[in-house]
């Protein structure tokens, strides 16, 4: 029953990196802007959704307002950290540097405010429950499977149904063409931010109430969001959500074969296949220059 | 005119020399101050100020103790820089670390430049063998692992499962695990190595069900050693836990799910009357009211009062405080009285000491057996 409750873990696991991934490759392939920060809004949202569960304001509201610090997060760095960078010809290279700094700050930050120690929220949605011999769920991993399901059904709908939508697929396609339809690249590109970093929430949340927090969380967040990004193809939500729960379902079920330290690797020897076999990801587009 | 300026400059020179001369003795402190394992140094760095305070306070040196700290994260790479700074910029001949893959590659640095450095936190077991400048204020982890082996054995937990950092402290861990069980009749029914930057645990724990263990040894750190015993607990792992003086900080012992787990530390009897441990004892419980000191609190105490004794010996010879001449004085003294009771170093530089197990009770270590030092 081993290879069942790795299979189940592996959702689990799958489920969080491609929420996560989602919102990174959302950012990624509309503004071209290398948001490294990405994890950082993760690790904002989880310590605000802590600090309001210790305040005894309840889950539902936590998660509003893990919401609201990811998006205004996300909004902000657009605004007073990436713009005024590209609006003095910042090159890519600046703009990544840049987010990281800011990565590196929040996590600091954080450190200071909630203290650099592991923090835990006492819930019984984390306990696991033995569904038949050998094979334990906890409801966390419904609620994880649950929240890719309606996440990514809301994120398809907004993007084929809103004129925003619309704009920021367009974005991705021609910045220029956003503007000849009268439209303002800036506000397309804080609408991709808000929404990227709305997409965070759920795993924040749910590694907040599973795993526990520390704040040097963002940078594990970061890597795995690159690499379902890069897997499923720069652009492609469809193809970062198969490749975030590719690469979980890798991580979980390689420990059949081989030691747990080896599980990291695995996703990087997936990453590393698909850029030799399928450089533009499994479900990308090749692109001519 | 001339004449008196020069004067004038001439005495301002001399105010000024008098002023370096008059600098306080330095010594550096390795320790994470950010990333992960951050918790730890606040915890090392509450015994080393306060051993600060009371060395000052007394007067035990000519010019007053200061620590100059630098942040290792926990890791080699930024431990080794900063060795270089309080080596080759600071100049100071004695550097307090921690953790042991930090240790050892500070360790050559001490070496090449005769510069004492102590460890009171990382616990590998190479970490005795470092050459005469590298000394130990802690047990180091296979005296541990020594006295839990038994321990868990007597109790009927004779099947052990492994959960180890891949590091050296975690294969130290594990191949003394390999080399005592059998001798008590027990097994080691599963190992398995995380990467130091692993968090989720899910799938470990349902190796560590699938293994049938009835004891589970983890072999970890800071932030990690808590996010893998919350996760087995999640996880439906019921047995019973063990492991080193790793889990002995404070954010270990109010976690909810490390409750009842073992581990070991150096035994150190805080009731003790020895003027030393008395003052310890009140002072830390008036700066830390309602907390216990750690064993790693004591260490870093001791090794900052151990250099104070060391330097007082030099001193008092007259010769210049410097790590040949600390280490000269800590051969000719021998026996040392730090907090917990007078001690000694073996041949190697570690200190002897004996061994304790305790159970997490309502957020704090219980002490249940001493193992007489080996």
């Amino acid at each position: 029953m081993l290879w069942l409750q790795l299979t189940i873990t592996g959702l689990q696991t799958g489920a969080l990196y491609a929420l996560t991934a989602v919102g990174f490759s959302l950012i990624f392939g509309t503004t071209r802007v290398f948001h490294f920060a990405h994890g950082a809004a993760f690790v904002l949202a989880a310590y605000v959704f802590y600090w309001a569960d210790q305040a005894g304001l309840g889950i539902a509201v936590g998660v509003i307002l893990a919401a609201l610090a990811a998006m205004a997060f996300g909004v902000a760095m657009d605004r007073i950290v990436y713009a005024p960078i590209q609006r003095h010809e910042g090159s890519f290279f600046t703009v990544f540097v840049a987010s990281f700094g800011v990565g590196i700050a929040v996590q600091n930050i954080v450190g200071m405010v909630f203290g650099r120690s592991f923090v835990t929220i006492n819930t019984p949605l984390s306990n696991s429950v033995e569904l038949m011999s050998g094979v334990y769920v906890a409801p966390l991993t419904w609620i994880a499977i649950f929240c890719v399901a309606v996440f990514f059904g809301a994120l398809q709908l907004f993007l084929r149904r809103t004129h925003t939508g619309v704009a920021l697929r367009a974005l991705a396609d021609s910045p220029e063409l956003i503007r000849v339809f009268g439209l303002d690249p800036r506000r397309i590109s804080a609408a991709a931010f808000a929404l990227g970093s709305l997409l965070v929430v759920p795993g924040a949340v749910i590694t907040a109430l599973g795993s526990g927090l520390n704040p040097a969380l963002g940078s594990h967040v970061m890597l795995i969001s690159l690499a379902a990004t890069i897997v499923g193809g720069i652009g492609s939500i469809n193809g970062v959500l198969v490749a975030g729960f590719v690469l979980g379902l890798a991580e979980n079920l390689s420990q059949i074969f081989v030691q747990s330290q080896w599980s990291e690797a695995v996703t990087f020897a997936i990453l590393f296949l698909v850029i030799l076999l399928k450089p533009a990801g499994l479900f990308g587009r090749i692109q001519a220059r | 005119m001339v004449k008196g300026k020069i004067w004038v400059a001439v005495a301002a020179l001399g105010l000024v020399a008098g002023a370096a001369q008059a600098k306080d003795l330095e010594i550096g402190a390795l320790f994470p101050m950010s990333g992960p394992n951050a918790v730890y140094g606040e915890v090392f760095r509450s015994g080393t100020d306060l051993a600060v305070a009371h060395i000052n306070a007394t007067h035990m040196l000519k010019e007053p103790l200061k620590i100059l700290y630098e942040d290792s994260q926990a890791l080699p790479q930024p431990a080794v820089v900063a060795m270089t700074k309080l080596v080759d910029v600071e100049q100071v001949p004695y550097v307090l670390t921690a953790f042991t893959g930090v240790s050892k590659a500070i360790s050559t640095l001490a070496q090449r430049n005769q510069v004492i450095a102590v460890n009171g936190g990382g616990v590998g077991p190479d970490l005795a063998k470092l050459g005469p400048y590298f000394w130990n204020v802690i047990p180091l982890v296979n005296f541990e692992v020594h006295g839990m082996v038994p321990y868990l054995a007597e109790h009927g937990m004779k099947k052990v499962a492994l959960i180890y950092v891949d590091d050296p402290l975690g294969q130290s861990i594990l191949d003394e695990l390999k080399a005592t069980l059998p001798g008590v009749g027990g097994k080691l029914v599963a190992e398995m190595s995380v990467p130091s930057s692993a968090q989720n645990f899910a799938a470990v724990a349902a190796k560590v069900r699938a293994s049938g263990a009835n004891a589970v040894y983890i072999a970890s750190y800071g932030a990690q050693q808590l996010q893998i015993a919350k996760q087995l607990r999640d996880n439906g792992v019921k047995a019973q836990f063990a492991s080193y003086s790793g889990f002995s900080v404070p954010d270990a012992l109010k976690l909810p799910e490390a409750q009842g787990l073992l581990y070991t530390t150096q035994a150190v009897n805080l009731k003790a009357d020895d003027p030393v441990t008395k003052l310890f004892a009140e002072d830390y419980a008036k700066a830390y009211p309602g907390k216990t000191p750690s064993a790693y609190v004591v260490n870093y105490y001791n090794a900052v009062l151990l250099y104070a004794q060391l330097a007082q010996g030099v001193e008092k010879a007259g010769k210049p405080i410097t790590g040949p001449n600390l280490l000269a004085e800590r051969k000719a003294m021998k026996r040392f009285d730090l907090v917990g009771g007078t001690v000694s170093f073996a041949a190697n530089g570690t200190l002897v000491a004996p061994m304790q197990i305790s159970k997490i009770e309502g957020g704090k270590g219980v002490p249940l057996e001493v193992i007489k030092a080996e």
